[in-house]
């Protein structure tokens, strides 16, 4: 909690109020903010001294596409992403924004949220990682962008400066014949933390999948994509290759209180496989 | 510091000084409106409790500031009943006895509200636990509630047709 | 009197009437605690323990009370004076409390401040200051603690060792013996209403808006603890947003009212809800190790049921989990015993079916194995060991329609024809199916209650008692009891509950407040009648002078001649020639030791699970439950089975889903929050369905009543981990069923 609050109206004026003071903790949806506040707050620790309440920013808003990519603002709700008229490489994304918490949440939580909070069980890394994403960054100093997997560094941390704003999601545009999906694993049917979630894009042609990217969540610190089983995926026809432990190795599941590290490994194995193969149908695309 | 927020609450507006930017939506409801139908169960969005509808969606009140949102039209459980006449999905809950405490059923109801306007759900009773998931309940009133959110689906269907006629 | 009072009942009991307090509660209006807000009322916020065990250093009182808006900081240097210890436990169902008394910390999540505000934002902001700094202890927060010991007693005074019969001689002689263990979790209550209060002093007298499932208790309670009557103390709780043993009497609440006193304005306190995983009672975890002996027929021949629990190092309550082996299954020698460890944790204390719950899951584990281990059906095998009369004390039962509700739950269920063997069954998408049953059982207990009743002149009636409702339906069934021993329509009694100014109606709790204050409800309304009832007979302008009061039945409003009904006159006609505005009946109830003594009072069901399971990721879904339950009366059907319903889903949550998770060097709950203790979701139960077989109870209370509340989880959560074994052939001894437990099968 904080007895600062400041509402910028355009994004340079918040870009000069959190290089004035880089404390500032940036406010968006609020579903990671206040429970991490709930359990500071729990356990005696100092609670947040200020927020930067970016709800006012019209630069946060908006899913667009311009020549060469889709832009996301990275105030869009997992609702919008829910919602929004993307084409099917994104049906990765839909599936996982329909899947964070509950309908309320999603409501609210934003895809920019999601991201600089950086949990492993963040339920939006692996879809954008699938989708070769990379978030920009603003700052007084400049703007950049980075690929995601260079923007996330390990459990909670990012690249992101303490003046930097994470402004927009950038995703390439595909062509071809492409389907992507996700899975998610969790103690509970919904409303659930994610144990393991596994997101895939192929694009196919000719019968064959020319392009395979497959990333897995929480089963190590940041999600992580699957290169080796994507070589070998590489030109081969659905179900010709076999997903196999070892393309798994560098995951690193960690025992928590939602499931062990062997389970998670066994378990994103499982799901990798399952998600292959229900992409390899042609009802895929339909569904 | 002091600041105002104008919010329209169930079509009433109100404009409310806040001497602290810290004021959860839930908050200025329950405690400087007198608004306490909206309850609050876990205050960081795991339960479902302090459902309202902000702008026409159904949000948790308990993870957004007040002062974030003036301007905004929020509808909470007490304005639900017009004239006295209850909700079709109030009414339902009460028909399917689809509380037991009751501590959780504003959420529940605003949270079905906002389902059934999403109309993503319809009256498959799996879509409807899943759409309804968000709101937890303890007494285990699961069974009753969805129930109660398809009867009022079909009757509010039925009612629109029934306008539209 | 008895022919008066039998032919009273049948209008409005039994009906499934909609909640009378639906209206209030589906449009907001129904006031729970904390949404009073008097005049002058202030904030107040906790501050907890983050260390389990140790003292509390330093506070930084000063920065606290520096912060905006912060009034006062309540600590053990200013709070006030308190009559009594907070150790004192001289009232009923009371455990030892912490209100600031010293600087120890007992465990984490104790209180160790409160800090009071003109707002809830500074009040909270002020707690976070005072950074508190620690000089902690090693704890023990595990059931393998150093220490283990015997206890006299456990539960509510049972003894901790009960025998009957020779369970050695049963295991030697048995053609098949099982050992196991089963572990059941650490749980908390997470009623989904935080523990809360609003206080108000006013010189002595003491005005308190407050959940509590036993009013009178908790006025007890305060007035020992303030020095005060307990008649200065007005305490309000019309609404529970849910108890399940956690709110019987006034936990940290107290502090709330220490902090108005101190302050000298109203004060509102309520827990976050990290805060009630520590103060406000759990479920201890539990390991029961289980011995069964049987014939090769498969008569048991002994069960031998062992419970390691654990307490707080401070104070005692001991899950009671042996306690289902005395009166389920038929069995010429049984033995509970028990033995417990210290913890650095807050004291356990009642949570739905306290020992029934977590020792049904262990029994019925183990006649599922045992059945397995004959090669005979489960459903066949509980039948061929059904208990007659109670195993450990040979009483008959005041009645048992358990067959009944294994049968009625079969045929629903579609039982019959399911394979023996696991691993039998998949559904077109390849899932693992299992089917399994359990054996619900919960003792008929009565406390104490008092009612008043009035007849009015113009013809309604008032029922008054301190009745409780944590969504029960206690506004509901008590009003259906109510008209019926006034003879009144439901609409004509005006019920009067949830407060303390009110008739003692004793607790809410061990699924016997209906069967008590409804008990006490019923006389009264009965001497009302009679005292109506001998006005009239007694005057000869009555069309039923002389009819004598046996010869007189109560029904719409109107005394009749039993022998014939056009021979009557309405309680208003009575009244007014007798010249009264009313006549009023007091009536108590409460348990019968005679009857006790003959008899052994048990409710009674049969669940029946299925369950399908992903043989790879070992995920379990309960897709159907069907529970057949027979507990005597039911006044309210709609809102039996909503009970039933819940008491199900406890069981599911029981045998998939809640746990916490302790942190075994901090002694801190990990998952203090509705998203990782995970209770279950709408989506997690898709198909849930409950039977009322009939039962008739001449012996048990005056109402026929043996309650609903707790019976449900028990038995569910045996059933869904049979169905688990049946669908996979693994059997899983550890609860909640965790996700891995298939690895590799």
């Amino acid at each position: 909690m904080s007895t600062i609050w400041l509402q910028p109206k355009t994004l340079p004026e918040a870009l000069a109020m959190l290089a004035a003071d880089p404390a500032l903790t940036p406010f968006a949806g609020g579903t990671d903010l206040y429970p991490a506040q709930a359990a500071r707050f729990a356990w005696g620790e100092a609670l947040p001294e200020a927020i930067l309440d970016l709800g006012a920013l019209p630069e946060f808003w908006g899913i667009a596409a311009d020549a060469t990519q889709w832009r996301i603002g990275a105030g869009a709700t997992w609702a919008q992403l829910r919602d929004a008229a993307l084409p099917a490489e994104f049906d990765v994304l839909r599936a996982a924004s329909c899947q964070v918490g509950g309908a309320q949440i999603q409501n609210r939580g934003t895809i920019g949220g999601n991201l600089c909070n950086a949990s492993p069980a963040a339920d939006g890394v692996p879809p954008l990682l699938a989708l070769d994403a990379a978030v920009e960054l603003a700052s007084l100093r400049g703007t950049r962008t980075l690929p995601l997997g260079k923007f996330l560094l390990g459990n909670r941390q990012t690249e992101r400066a303490p003046d930097e704003l994470l402004t927009a999601v950038l995703v390439p545009h595909r062509a071809g014949d492409l389907r992507s999906g996700f899975e998610k694993l969790g103690a509970r049917h919904y409303l659930v933390i994610s144990i393991v979630m596994v997101a895939a894009m192929v694009r196919m042609e000719a019968g064959r999948i020319a392009e395979a990217a497959i990333a897995v969540g929480a089963c190590s610190a940041v999600a992580q994509r699957l290169p080796a089983l994507e070589a070998a995926l590489r030109g081969s026809r659905p179900g010709e290759v076999a997903v196999t432990p070892g393309q798994l190795d560098h995951l690193a599941p960690i025992d928590d209180a939602r499931a062990t590290g062997a389970y998670r490994r066994e378990a994103a194995l499982v799901l990798v496989r399952r998600l292959l193969a229900r992409l390899a149908l042609p009802e895929a695309l339909v569904a | 510091m002091s600041m105002s927020v104008t919010l329209t609450v169930n079509r009433v507006p109100h404009t409310v000084q806040l001497d602290d930017p810290r004021v959860t939506l839930l908050d200025l409801l329950r405690e400087r409106l007198d608004l306490t139908g909206t309850k609050k169960g876990c205050d960081r969005g795991q339960c479902g409790a302090c459902t309202i509808l902000l702008d026409g969606r159904r949000v948790n009140s308990c993870l957004a500031l007040a002062i974030s949102h003036d301007g905004a039209e929020i509808q909470t459980i007490e304005g639900l009943a017009e004239g006295g006449a209850l909700h079709p999905v109030q009414a339902a809950f009460i028909a399917h006895d689809a509380f037991q405490c009751g501590f959780c059923t504003p959420g529940q109801i605003m949270s079905a509200i906002g389902l059934i306007d999403e109309g993503q759900a319809g009256e498959d009773p799996e879509r409807v636990r899943e759409g309804m998931s968000g709101n937890l309940c303890r007494c285990g009133a699961y069974r009753g509630i969805t129930e109660a959110v398809i009867e009022a689906t079909r009757s509010m269907a039925e009612d629109a047709q029934e306008k539209a006629a | 009197m008895s022919d008066v009072q039998r032919m009273r009942h049948g209008s409005s009991i039994g009906l499934p009437v909609t909640r009378r307090d639906g209206h209030d509660k589906v449009t907001g209006q129904a006031r729970f605690a904390a949404d009073n807000h008097p005049t002058g009322m202030l904030y107040a916020v906790l501050a907890t323990s983050r260390i389990a065990r140790g003292r509390v250093a330093f506070l930084d009182v000063a920065a606290a009370r520096a912060h905006v808006g912060v009034v006062e900081v309540m600590v053990p240097g200013n709070r006030p004076a308190l009559a009594i210890h907070p150790d004192d436990k001289s009232v009923p169902f009371s455990f030892k409390m912490d209100l600031l008394q010293d600087d120890r910390v007992r465990y984490a999540g104790q209180s160790i401040a409160v800090v009071i505000a003109e707002t809830l934002e500074a009040a909270t902001e002020g707690a976070a200051l005072l950074a508190p700094r620690y000089a902690a202890e090693a704890v023990e927060v595990t059931l393998d603690a150093p220490g283990a010991f015997v206890p006299e007693t456990v539960g509510v005074g049972a003894p901790a060792e009960q025998r009957h019969g020779d369970v050695e001689a049963g295991l030697d002689h048995a053609a098949h013996r099982i050992e196991t263990t089963y572990e059941t979790p650490l749980q908390f209550h997470n009623a989904m209403e935080p523990h809360g209060i609003v206080a108000a002093w006013d010189g002595d007298a003491l005005s308190i808006d407050m959940p509590t499932q036993g009013l009178a208790l908790t006025q007890m309670r305060i007035a020992a603890f303030f020095g005060i009557r307990m008649e200065d103390i007005h305490i309000r709780s019309p609404f529970i947003g849910g108890g399940f043993g956690s709110k019987l009497l006034a936990g940290p609440q107290v502090l709330g009212i220490l902090a108005a006193k101190l302050v000298g304005r109203p004060v509102k306190l309520v827990l976050t809800r990290a805060q009630m995983y520590g103060p406000v009672t759990h479920r201890s975890a539990t390991r029961q190790s289980l011995r069964l002996g049987a014939a090769a027929d498969g008569q048991l021949t002994a069960i031998d049921h062992h419970v390691r629990t654990a307490t707080s190092r401070h104070d005692d309550f001991l899950e009671p989990s042996g306690g289902i082996s005395h009166s389920l299954y038929a069995s010429p020698a049984i033995a509970t015993t028990a033995d417990a460890v210290r913890l650095d944790t807050g004291t356990p204390g009642f949570m739905r079916g306290p020992g029934e719950a977590s020792g049904s899951i262990a029994l019925e584990s183990a006649m599922d194995e045992m059945a397995a281990a004959c090669g005979i059906d489960p459903l066949e095998f509980r039948l061929r060991n059904y208990a007659e009369v109670e195993p450990i004390t040979g009483k008959p039962f005041s009645s048992k329609a358990l067959r009944d509700c294994y049968a009625q739950g079969a045929t629903t269920f579609g039982w019959a024809g399911r394979p023996l063997a696991p691993r039998q069954m998949r559904d077109a998408d390849g899932l693992l199916v299992g089917w399994g049953l359990g054996t619900a059982i919960f003792p008929a207990m009565m406390f104490q209650a008092e009612a008043r009743a009035v007849l009015r002149r113009d013809g309604t009636g008032l029922v008054e008692a301190g009745i409780h409702d944590m969504g029960q339906g206690a506004w509901t069934a008590f009003a259906q009891i109510a008209a019926d021993s006034l003879g009144l329509d439901i609409d004509q009694v005006e019920f009067r509950g949830g407060r303390s100014d009110l008739p003692n109606a004793g607790i809410a709790g061990g699924s016997g407040h209906t069967a008590t204050a409804g008990g006490a409800i019923h006389a009264a309304g009965g001497q009302a009648i009679a005292r109506l009832t001998e006005l009239a007979v007694a005057d000869p302008r009555s069309p039923l002078f002389g009819a004598g009061n046996v010869g007189v039945v109560a029904r719409d409003g109107r005394l009749v001649r039993w022998d014939d009904e056009s021979r009557g006159e309405t309680y208003g006609d009575i009244l007014a020639r007798a010249g009264l505005d009313m006549v009023e009946g007091q009536g108590s109830a409460a348990a019968d030791q005679a009857t006790a003594e003959q008899y052994s009072l048990h409710a009674h069901g049969a669940v029946f699970a299925e369950v399908k399971v992903d043989p790879e990721l070992g995920q379990v879904r309960v897709t159907r439950l069907v529970g057949a339950f027979a507990a005597g009366r039911i006044i309210n059907p709609r809102m039996v089975r909503s009970q039933y319903y819940g008491g199900m889903i406890w069981g599911l949550s029981f045998a998939l889903h809640e746990h916490a998770a302790m942190d075994v060097r901090t002694g801190r709950v990990m998952n203090a929050d509705l998203a990782e203790y995970r209770v279950p979701v709408n989506a997690d139960v898709p198909s849930v369905e409950a039977i009322l077989v009939e039962e008739e109870d001449p012996h048990v209370n005056a109402l026929g009543i043996k309650g609903v509340g707790e019976i449900g989880i028990t038995g569910t959560a045996g059933a869904i981990a049979n169905a688990v074994w049946h669908a996979t052939g693994v059997r899983v001894r550890k609860f909640p069923i965790a996700l891995e437990a298939f690895s590799g099968a």
